[in-house]
């Protein structure tokens, strides 16, 4: 026993200066992430500026529950989530591939830097590029569509539309900077898989599905199954940014209902309420995708 | 020992990081002087002129009420100024004086905010200074002052494509619908007027016209909500026009405040709708800058009614006294200062030397006076030395003074808000069908079912017992 722990005070000290760089991070989450917690049960109480706060059970729940747009507001929040999820995920592992596909070094890092860019822009920014690049029949999108004698679109105020442009604008935004992962990933794989590989006489396509994507999946897997952590985040900053009294309430989402009615209003109770009822719904989505994914592929987070 | 002291630095920048933003060290104050803490939206003590202005309005308390008053500002950081002071009021830092742009209700609700009813009542100052409007919201809600214009939209038009369409000033709608078809047909691909994502500017100039009144207004005997009337449905057939002969702008609907102005800027729309005063002289000279020409404000339309609709349910946004002020009394002589005309004096012109210059005897502005605006209140019957406003902002002001209209309205319960939030995103997306021509009108009257059908019985049923 005493030996064991010999053993890790060594390594502990050996590996001194990774703990001391690490330490900022920990402090880091514990104060910004774990001390917060103990405030969820305000999601149970009416808030007092003087005195202690009221407890006031389930309240704040059923005035969330309760509304009469309540599911239509948690049915967009699911159904932007699920297009984002479904049509965007695999973009950046797409990029990925094909990063890894080009041979000039200087061409590779000149392309990633420029699609990095977007990720540090507002979506106030973004917004205002897309509702003018959209805008009809006068945008640049819709001159292109008329060259082609297509009929303009109003893809801004259109209910069918919207929620394909959000998906669009947050590919264009971060399908470069959530490609890093992959890259990384992919940059780990040793040269001489592919070295046996071109022996054996296989394509590059063989060698970009068997070898590239087999040895990838563990990092797609956990990436997918932390992405669901946030399901319920179906994006605040570009809802609020992009919709308009044409498709409010086809883009209405938990966030936006949440922040006109309670928090504009000093009702932090019924955010709080909010934000615990999809911190649930995510941790219930971690752990049933984190099973299902063992139970299909033996990978899994944990 | 390079990494260490790398690995140190890192460590020291994140701690440096987490805690950044402690509070200021209160300066130390002599006895008989009483302090004062105030918040405001923009009002924080890291900018000199607003110290600097602190520091003249405490000489001029001291003249106007023979008391020594030290005034501190509290720092409010940079966001959502609504949000982040309901923050610090939860962390328990409560200034004596506190300026509310929403979230008031929750915290008057639990009694912290004093009622400024007694006060107001017997202040000669305040009853000379406060327009009727003021004192019914006062009367709806006692516990937010404010000293300001109602916030009136005036249409503007651009002065050469209004002359070239006649010159007229238009009276009726008909009379309005003929100004704008002239300067569509002038300039076709221009649209005439736009607005920013919904109606609500344009609403001031045409609502009362077609008998939307009031927010609330008497329809078969009994309080309908005005935007399920009959008046709401034949205000946006009209609507549904501009839109289809492109004098309504095609995408009011994405267009915000900035890109409003952009477009009468650029020559892409002939008039907007602004809030009477300083920000008409604001478009005007700009619109003079890249244009070379004026605007001509336009009166409200003549119809059933005729007037800028001004809502008596409460203040929006306003000064409160915080009830756990040791010094309420002063507090509010201090508003009550603000709002004579030395306050006027101090707040809205500005600092001398800097804003202005008094040059024998009378007051000049300099070129920074348009980076000046009033922190405390803006008195619309002050009769300034020198005059503040250009033509088209004091015309503004003129068009408020003369066809303002009271608008008996209540606050809706916060029990009701979840309901009242959705009965408006309908209206919001039926108004916009409609008018976009993707609904018929005949479309309204399924949006009033529905309306009813989403709780708007009960808040109806409410409005009738309130207002009866």
């Amino acid at each position: 026993m005493s030996d064991a722990r010999n053993v890790l005070r060594k390594r502990i000290y050996r590996d001194r200066f990774f703990y001391f760089m690490l330490a900022p991070v920990i402090v880091f989450f514990i104060i910004w992430h774990y001390l917060p917690m103990w405030g969820v049960r305000i999601a149970f109480q009416d808030i007092r500026y003087i005195g202690a706060n009221e407890w006031v059970g389930l309240k704040h729940f059923k005035m969330l529950f309760s509304s009469p747009v309540f599911a239509r507001v948690f049915l967009n929040t699911i159904t932007i989530s699920a297009m984002k999820i479904g049509f965007f995920f695999p973009l950046p592992i797409i990029l990925a591939f094909l990063f890894n596909e080009i041979r000039s070094a200087g061409f590779r890092k000149g392309v990633q830097s420029v699609i990095y860019v977007p990720h540090f822009l507002s979506w106030v920014v973004i917004a205002g590029v897309f509702i003018s690049l959209l805008a009809a029949p006068d945008g640049a999108v819709n001159k292109i569509l008329l060259f082609f004698r297509i009929e303009p679109v109003a893809f801004m105020t259109s209910t069918k539309w919207i929620r394909w442009v959000f998906v669009a604008s947050e590919a264009w935004r971060s399908i470069g900077w959530d490609s890093i992962l992959f890259i990384a990933a992919i940059n780990s794989i040793s040269p001489a898989l592919y070295d046996a590989a071109t022996v054996d006489g296989a394509s590059r396509f063989q060698q970009a599905i068997h070898i590239t994507l087999a040895s990838i999946i563990p990092t797609i897997i956990t990436v997918f199954i932390l992405n669901m952590g946030f399901f319920m985040n179906a994006g605040f900053d570009q809802v609020f940014n992009m919709m308009n009294d044409a498709v409010i309430n086809t883009v209405d989402i938990i966030d936006t209902y949440v922040y006109r009615v309670g928090l504009t209003k000093g009702n932090f109770s019924l955010g709080t309420a909010a934000g615990l009822f999809k911190g649930v719904i995510g941790l219930f989505l971690i752990i049933s995708t984190d099973r299902a994914s063992r139970r299909i592929s033996g990978e899994g987070v944990w | 020992m390079k990494r260490l002291l790398l690995a140190g630095l890192v460590l020291m920048l994140a701690v440096v990081g987490v805690f950044a933003g402690a509070s200021e060290e209160a300066q130390p104050v002599d006895e008989g002087v009483t302090t004062i803490r105030i918040v405001g939206k923009d009002f924080n003590p890291s900018e000199e002129w607003n110290v600097q202005l602190l520091r003249q309005i405490e000489a001029g308390f001291l003249e106007y009420s023979g008391k020594q008053i030290a005034l501190e500002l509290t720092q409010v950081a940079e966001g959502a100024y609504s949000q982040l002071l309901n923050l610090m009021l939860l962390g328990g830092d409560i200034p004596d004086l506190i300026y509310f742009q929403g979230g008031d209700e929750v915290i008057a609700n639990q009694g912290l905010l004093v009622d400024l009813g007694p006060y107001v009542a017997s202040s000669d100052v305040m009853q000379d200074v406060l327009m009727d409007f003021n004192k019914e919201r006062l009367a709806n809600y006692p516990y937010l002052l404010w000293l300001a214009p109602p916030r009136a939209r005036t249409a503007v038009i651009r002065e050469d494509w209004f002359e070239e369409a006649g010159g007229e000033i238009p009276e009726t709608i008909d009379d309005y619908y003929a100004l704008f078809s002239a300067i569509k047909a002038n300039h076709p691909d221009a649209a005439v007027v736009t607005d920013t994502g919904n109606t609500a500017r344009m609403d001031f100039t045409f609502n009362q016209a077609f008998g939307v009144t009031a927010t609330w207004v008497m329809q078969d005997r009994a309080y309908v909500y005005s935007k399920v009337s009959d008046a709401e449905r034949d205000k946006l057939a009209f609507y549904q026009t501009l839109y289809a002969e492109g004098i309504f702008d095609n995408e009011y609907i994405t267009t915000k405040w900035d890109t409003m102005e952009d477009k009468l800027y650029t020559g892409a729309v002939a008039g907007v709708f602004g809030t009477a005063g300083i920000v008409l002289d604001i478009y005007e000279n700009k619109l003079m800058d890249n244009q070379g020409v004026g605007l001509v404000p336009l009166p409200p339309a003549q119809g059933v009614g005729r007037g800028y609709p001004v809502s008596s349910a409460k203040e929006t946004r306003g000064w409160a006294i915080s009830a756990t002020s040791e010094n309420p009394d002063i507090v509010f002589e201090l508003l009550e200062f603000m709002a004579t005309d030395e306050g006027q004096y101090i707040d809205r012109y500005g600092l001398e030397g800097i804003h202005y210059n008094v040059v024998n005897g009378e007051v000049v502005f300099t070129d920074e006076k348009a980076n000046w605006w009033p922190r405390f209140h803006e008195v619309m019957s002050w009769d300034a030395p020198t005059a503040m406003l250009g033509p088209a902002g004091q015309k503004g002001w003129d068009f408020i003074l003369e066809y303002s209209v009271g608008d008996p309205d209540f606050p809706i319960p916060a029990d009701m808000s979840p309901t009242w939030d959705a009965l408006e995103n309908l209206y919001k997306e039926y108004s916009f069908k409609i008018i976009s021509g993707e609904y018929g009108i005949d479309k309204f009257d399924d949006f009033v079912a529905e309306w009813y059908r989403l709780g708007g019985d009960d808040i109806t049923e409410y409005a009738n017992s309130v207002l009866k």
